[in-house]
């Protein structure tokens, strides 16, 4: 698969401080790119140095084969992109709001508005005024303006944020949509984990300007040790190597203890050895959050 | 460029306060056209038989004054010698002064509304760029393939397309009511000018939007500035307030100036009016008209430099 977007060692200093630092990350056609990390990492500064709305001061940025930096035009013709808030012009319907972004791109046809009017399911509303728009619409408007022009890389930056259920499942079936039938790679970045958990193909985790790591979203849950719950009788005894050689948690009807999936078997053996009455094991699913936060509190 | 400033005309005309501007343009010219008309309703014009004595009277205390002055005043001796030389023209052509209204009459005393305009453009200019980043739109315009100088340039020629556009309706509008109310001076009025020391007839017609876009060039300069500084700062309250401050106070503040030092000349309105060099007196003495273009020509120079050198570096954040 070949790259669409690739990220240089890059830099980012404001007034002396190092916002970004050095970093360097690839998005591959077709996948949803998840951008993760806590408030202040860095997300939005990297997202506008990718779009070109900031400076890069070190490295680069390279989309399609074409530098951000040398060359701007060529760049960002390949990009759909929503920078937090979708804010459009208020006091223009929804109709000519696409108009005046149609009109900054070379032959976007009026069949083209009307085809992505309707992908984004907006035929409605599309001649109201946004002001009278819901949050939801605005973002359905947002996600029109980035398709006008058929972008391989769609930037998202929060683009489920404030949206009720409903609109965030409708979000997600269009992102699997775009990347499956149109090939398109997208950019989601977001602090809603199980959001992005359902959303993404790989992740990418940011902490203080820093990559910490990438990963595709099985690697990145699997890896985590899992936590089993065992149901037993009476464990007497066995409570005293429990605890100090498997580090097991005591509870009211029986323990819990982090091991491998291949642990399991091992451990259920030498309970029955003992002679003690096992009731049931279940893995405890370890989420994205614990996941992302174990890795951040590092 | 055309397509971009489709989309700026956009912006700026579905926008109501902007037809509002137009319409109290509009209105203020029904109020100087309503005034005129009841003040030659109350004191109708009447020929008036004496008028060549009385013009030759003037003529006799211009030619005074241009004696007296003149020989240590250039700026002074410039305008005794076209008042005197236009008096005697009309003496000689027995050119009796207009005495009723008529339309140039009211597209001339429409002059006023210029101010308004320029009120109007400097709102418009402090907020062309300065509203994109308030209204958070300007993370989506600054994302297209079209370089950022070629949008802010776009945003400038709709500011100057907007205030072509007032002034034009000032003139048209000023015509029709005054063509309505007035109508047609009896017989053909010229406007006299002294051009290489000879006095020449102009057309009313062309002299009048002459004078207005004379008139607008303190407007066109303050609406340049109040734009670089809304690009720079991107701060339309700090654009808006600076340079309606500057309109009204510039021209007092640098007149004071001019009374005392000489470097005054090189103060932005000190320039502005190039009336002066018509019908007039520059401020500062040795002044030409030269002189005055290419300060303007300076001045215009480093606001947009600043505009456009800031805008197409700055990080956006907004």
């Amino acid at each position: 698969m070949s790259e669409v977007l690739t990220l240089d060692h890059v830099k980012k200093v404001i007034g002396g401080k190092t916002i970004i630092n050095g970093l360097s990350f690839s998005v591959r056609e077709g996948e949803v790119f998840g951008f993760l990390g806590p408030n202040g990492a860095g997300k939005t500064t990297t997202i506008r140095m990718i779009v070109g709305l900031m400076d890069i001061s070190e490295g680069d940025i390279v989309i399609c084969g074409k530098s951000i930096k040398k060359d701007f035009t060529e760049a960002i013709r390949e990009i759909g992109a929503i920078v937090e808030n979708p804010e459009m012009y208020k006091f223009l319907t929804g109709y000519q709001n696409l108009l005046q972004y149609a009109r900054m791109h070379d032959g976007i046809t009026k069949e083209k508005i009307t085809e992505v009017i309707e992908l984004v399911g907006l035929s409605d509303r599309i001649h109201d005024k946004v002001k009278k728009y819901s949050l939801g619409m605005r973002q359905r408007l947002g996600l029109a303006q980035c398709l006008l022009h058929d972008p391989k890389l769609l930037i998202l930056d929060e683009p489920t944020n404030g949206l009720d259920p409903a609109g965030i499942r409708e979000i997600r079936d269009h992102l699997r949509m775009l990347t499956r039938e149109r090939g398109m790679s997208v950019i989601v970045s977001s602090h809603l984990l199980s959001e992005m958990e359902l959303m993404c193909d790989r992740i990418a985790i940011i902490q203080n300007g820093e990559l910490i790591d990438v990963q595709t979203i099985n690697e990145f849950t699997e890896q985590a040790t899992a936590a089993f719950a065992f149901e037993t009788g009476n464990l007497g005894d066995a409570a005293t190597w429990l605890k100090n050689d498997w580090n097991a948690l005591m509870i009211d009807e029986g323990f819990t203890v982090e091991i491998t999936r291949e642990q399991v078997p091992v451990l259920i053996k030498k309970l029955t050895a003992e002679g003690i009455d096992l009731y049931g094991v279940k893995a405890v699913a370890k989420t994205l959050e614990d996941r992302f936060l174990e890795v951040t509190t590092k | 460029m055309g397509k971009l400033m489709i989309n700026e005309c956009a912006k700026l005309f579905r926008r109501t306060g902007t037809l509002v501007m137009f319409a109290i343009v509009i209105l203020m010219i029904f109020g100087i056209g309503a005034v005129l008309k009841y003040d030659e309703v109350n004191n109708p014009p009447q020929e008036n038989p004496a008028w060549e004595q009385e013009l030759a009277k003037q003529l006799e205390a211009d030619r005074a004054a241009l004696q007296e002055v003149g020989p240590n005043n250039a700026a002074m001796k410039m305008f005794y010698e076209r008042e005197v030389a236009v008096k005697e023209y009309q003496l000689e052509n027995d050119l009796a002064p207009e005495t009723g209204e008529n339309l140039w009459s009211l597209i001339s005393e429409s002059q006023a509304v210029i101010g308004i305009i320029g009120v109007f453009t400097i709102i418009i200019a402090a907020g062309m760029v300065a509203s994109e980043f308030s209204w958070g739109t300007v993370k989506l315009l600054l994302i297209r393939p079209i370089s950022r100088s070629k949008i802010l340039l776009s945003k400038y020629l709709t500011v100057l397309l907007f205030g072509g556009l007032m002034l034009m309706v000032l003139y048209a509008v000023s015509a029709l009511v005054g063509l309505i109310l007035f109508g047609m001076p009896d017989q053909a009025m010229p406007y006299l000018a002294l051009a290489d020391g000879e006095v020449v007839e102009r057309s009313m017609f062309i002299q009048l939007i002459f004078n207005y876009l004379l008139s607008s060039i303190d407007v066109l300069m303050l609406a340049t500035m109040a734009f670089m500084i809304s690009a720079v700062f991107r701060n339309s309250s700090l654009a808006i307030g600076l340079s309606l401050f500057l309109m009204f106070m510039g021209g007092t503040g640098t007149m004071l100036l001019a009374s005392k030092f000489d470097w005054a000349k090189y103060v932005l309105f000190a320039n502005t009016n190039l009336s002066v060099y018509f019908d007039g007196v520059p401020p500062v003495e040795g002044m030409t008209l030269a002189f005055s273009i290419i300060m303007l020509l300076i001045y215009f120079v480093v606001f947009h430099f600043l505009a456009f050198f800031v805008f197409a570096k700055r990080d956006v954040a907004a």
